[in-house]
């Protein structure tokens, strides 16, 4: 036991205070921020930074130029319909020496549905013609209404638009009800299958990694003359675990932080982001725009409504399980081969298990309770990825019970063949061996 | 009082037998040679001792009793194969294997620092090992490998990978060590460090001991009856066919080598030489452990082969 603290402590040491830890679990969540944040800033910047650029209106109709207001962008402005037309729009462009950025053309038939045309020297800006369409057809509309000469149908009309909003609840044992969100619940499964799909790989790999790499420095012989060869590995394979818990508490402690303070500015945040959403088009702008105060306190109360505790303690448990399984594994591969490149043969069915898990796990969002999920949140070497997109549409107790079991027997029974692999495996040079040896191995 | 007792040890790997039946005794204090040819058993029979592979039968004794795991905090060995943690520092790598041997953190420390001393490497102690050049890692080693003061050290091939200056420097630690009472077994290919310290020698081939016991002796039985001798000025040594054959030489010396004839003892031999030619001296010869390895070596071969 005082030789498996020493392993672990030393695997530890050695990984948490290597440059490339530093800066991956420093890194990481800020480069998570910057990916996301880039585009909304660049953005913003785009549009602080640009004039206010003139649009001049030929308003041959007579009756909507007035409709397109001013932005922060554009600066509208008439031009009489007397003198001006479409037929010398050119005219007045170029009298303007540059100080006009576009021409928009109202022509008379507006309103029974010809064009509007906007002309100019360079490539028209998708937010002007937005801002025109948007404005031009409220009006456009409004002013048909009117023309019907029906008293109150705009209110008759403005009432019988309905849209459904689909809230989901959630009732509880104690009889209380609980806002839920699918939306969150799907995201934030598969923000954690991901999760646990990458670091079982990653982690898997700086273990198959680290064996090799005693293997080839040769000090392997050292150590197993003081301790067992079950105890080196295992020691590397927990150190190195800890080393994930590690990184997924630091994380945890980021995000917190970010998300507490996303959560005090989530007002000017939502501003920025509405400014922004101009240039995603329309559609994303009326999404932006249906973004009131209602809502954003509904995906604030969905957000919390989540029962992070029982979901952390599940993910860390499976992320255990399932890196001890596939990292024992891992380990196993390592023994067996002198170079990491050699170790491809090995490690490729694994791979191909893990990828086959994470399509499982992807493929179950849709029915997270039908039986292809249960199924795979069942089999141990799919169940960490799997069991992690389920786990926020609550899944019955007995189920992760039974999986979680499933899981840990499982993986001792890897560790096990592990070790067999490994005693024998790290003291072999030169020779390369098959799937055969390994067997051979194993049985001893 | 023998430290290793090794009784019929027999070790099978699946298509091959590493080792057939080996027995030795090392006694406690002794310089023990370990010889054989690469891949004879020498390196099975060493893990076996150090407890990282197990004997499929037989028994091995460490100070009277069966050894059990807990034994290898009273074993040091430096393995042919050999290597640290390339980026670890010098003096957490040193402590970090005493105290896997059972060394408490703050005695590994203090003891670190002496070695560290002794080997002039103490501007060293908190480098990577990987900035330390080939010889000062071999000496680093050297010191994780007797740092817990085993009473029992193996090496194999110790002196591989030392320049001549460091590999006295290396011998004379390792008799240093001895003369403390450590016991100490060399497996090696190197001839002349056996003759020049080991009291006594197993010799493996073909997984099974086919010589062993004191070196002195072992010479002394393997002698060939070969003497030389030394005569005055250039005078030529006759010929007598019923006593002697003069072999051709080999060097540029003044000596002569004789070869008695099988029945003529070296007094009679020496008392005609003394009559008949200016002598003025003589020694014999007994051959080298060098000799005496490849002999035995190609023996157990063609015997092997006229068993085949």
């Amino acid at each position: 036991m005082k030789k498996l603290k020493l392993i672990i402590a030393r695997e530890y040491k050695a990984m948490v205070m290597s440059k490339s830890f530093i800066l991956t679990t420093m890194l990481m969540p800020l480069l998570i921020v910057v990916c996301g944040g880039v585009p909304a800033l660049i953005g913003y910047l785009n549009d602080a930074g640009s004039d206010v650029e003139k649009v001049a209106i030929i308003d041959e109709s007579g009756r909507y130029g007035a409709a397109v207001t001013d932005t922060e962008l554009y600066q509208f402005v008439a031009l009489k319909g007397d003198t001006a037309s479409a037929t010398n729009a050119r005219e007045f462009y170029d009298k303007s020496s540059g100080d006009l950025a576009a021409v928009v053309v109202i022509p008379a038939a507006v309103d029974q549905g010809a064009p509007v045309t906007v002309y100019s020297e360079s490539t028209v800006n998708i937010s002007l013609k937005d801002h025109i369409n948007r404005e031009l057809s409220d009006t456009i509309t409004r002013a048909k209404l009117a023309s019907y000469g029906i008293e109150g149908l705009q209110e008759m009309i403005d009432n019988s638009t309905v849209d459904v909003d689909v809230k989901s609840v959630k009732w509880s044992n104690d009889g209380s009800e609980n806002e839920s969100s699918t939306e969150i619940a799907m995201v934030l499964g598969m923000v954690l299958s991901l999760f646990t799909y990458m670091f079982v790989l990653m982690y898997g790999a700086m273990i198959m990694n680290g064996v090799v790499e005693e293997k080839t420095n040769r000090i392997v012989e050292v150590i197993v003359s003081s301790c067992k060869p079950f105890q080196l590995m295992m020691g590397k394979i927990l150190g190195i675990g800890l080393v994930g818990l590690t990184q997924i508490a630091v994380w945890t402690v980021l995000v917190s932080i970010v998300m507490g303070v996303c959560g005090s500015i989530a007002g000017v945040g939502f501003g920025i982001m509405g400014d922004n959403s101009v240039m995603l088009g329309g559609a994303a702008q009326q999404a932006a725009a249906s973004v009131d105060e209602d809502t954003m306190a509904s995906i604030m109360r969905s957000l919390f409504s989540v029962n992070y505790a029982a979901i952390l303690s599940c993910f860390v448990l499976y992320f255990l399980g399932g890196y001890l399984l596939y990292a024992s594994l891992f380990a196993a591969c390592g023994s067996a081969v002198d170079q990491a490149s050699d170790a491809g043969q090995f490690t490729s069915p694994l791979m191909f298990i893990m990828i086959i898990a994470l399509y499982a796990g992807m493929a179950c969002i849709d029915n997270p309770s039908g039986p292809m999920a249960t199924a795979c949140s069942m089999i141990p070497f799919t169940s960490p990825v799997v069991m992690m997109i389920r786990l926020p549409y609550d899944v019955p107790f007995w189920q992760i019970l039974v999986s979680l079991l499933l899981l840990y027997a499982t993986a001792a029974g890897t560790v096990w063949v592990a070790s067999r692999i490994y005693r024998t495996g790290i003291l072999l040079y030169g020779k390369k061996h098959g799937f055969k040896d390994l067997f051979k191995w194993v049985k001893g | 009082m023998n430290y290793i007792e090794i009784k019929d040890v027999v070790k099978r790997y699946s298509g091959h037998t590493a080792l057939n039946g080996v027995s030795m005794s090392v006694p406690k204090g002794c310089i023990y040679g370990l010889l054989g040819p690469n891949g004879a058993g020498k390196t099975s029979l060493i893990r076996i001792i150090n407890r990282i592979t197990h004997q499929d039968s037989g028994e091995v004794l460490l100070d009277g009793r069966p050894i059990v795991d807990d034994d290898v905090t009273r074993i040091g060995y430096l393995p042919e194969e050999r290597g640290l943690y390339k980026k670890m520092k010098v003096l957490d790598q040193i402590v970090y294997l005493a105290r896997l041997k059972g060394m408490p953190r703050s005695i590994a420390y203090s003891e670190a620092m002496a070695w560290l001393e002794r080997f002039n490497l103490t501007e060293w102690a908190g480098k990577k090992l990987e900035t330390l050049s080939k010889g000062m890692q071999q000496k680093v080693q050297f010191i994780a490998t007797v740092i817990h003061r085993p009473q029992l050290l193996i090496f194999d091939e110790p002196f591989s990978g030392f320049d001549p200056v460091n590999a006295e420097q290396l011998k004379q630690e390792i008799l240093r060590l001895n003369k403390e009472g450590a016991t100490i077994l060399f497996s090696t290919h190197n001839m002349e460090s056996v003759e020049a310290v080991c009291e006594q020698i197993s010799l493996i081939n073909h997984s099974q001991v086919v010589l062993q016991g004191n070196v002195n002796e072992i010479r002394r039985s393997h002698k060939k009856n070969i003497i030389a001798v030394a005569l005055e000025g250039d005078a030529k040594l006759p010929e007598r066919p019923e006593l002697y054959s003069i072999l051709p030489a080999q060097d540029s010396t003044q000596e002569t080598m004789v070869k008695l004839q099988q029945g003529v003892n070296v007094r009679e031999a020496i008392a005609w030489l003394n009559d008949n030619c200016p002598l003025t001296g003589f020694h014999e010869i007994l051959p080298s452990m060098h000799e005496i390895f490849i002999d035995t070596v190609n023996n157990t071969k063609t015997s092997q082969n006229e068993e085949a």
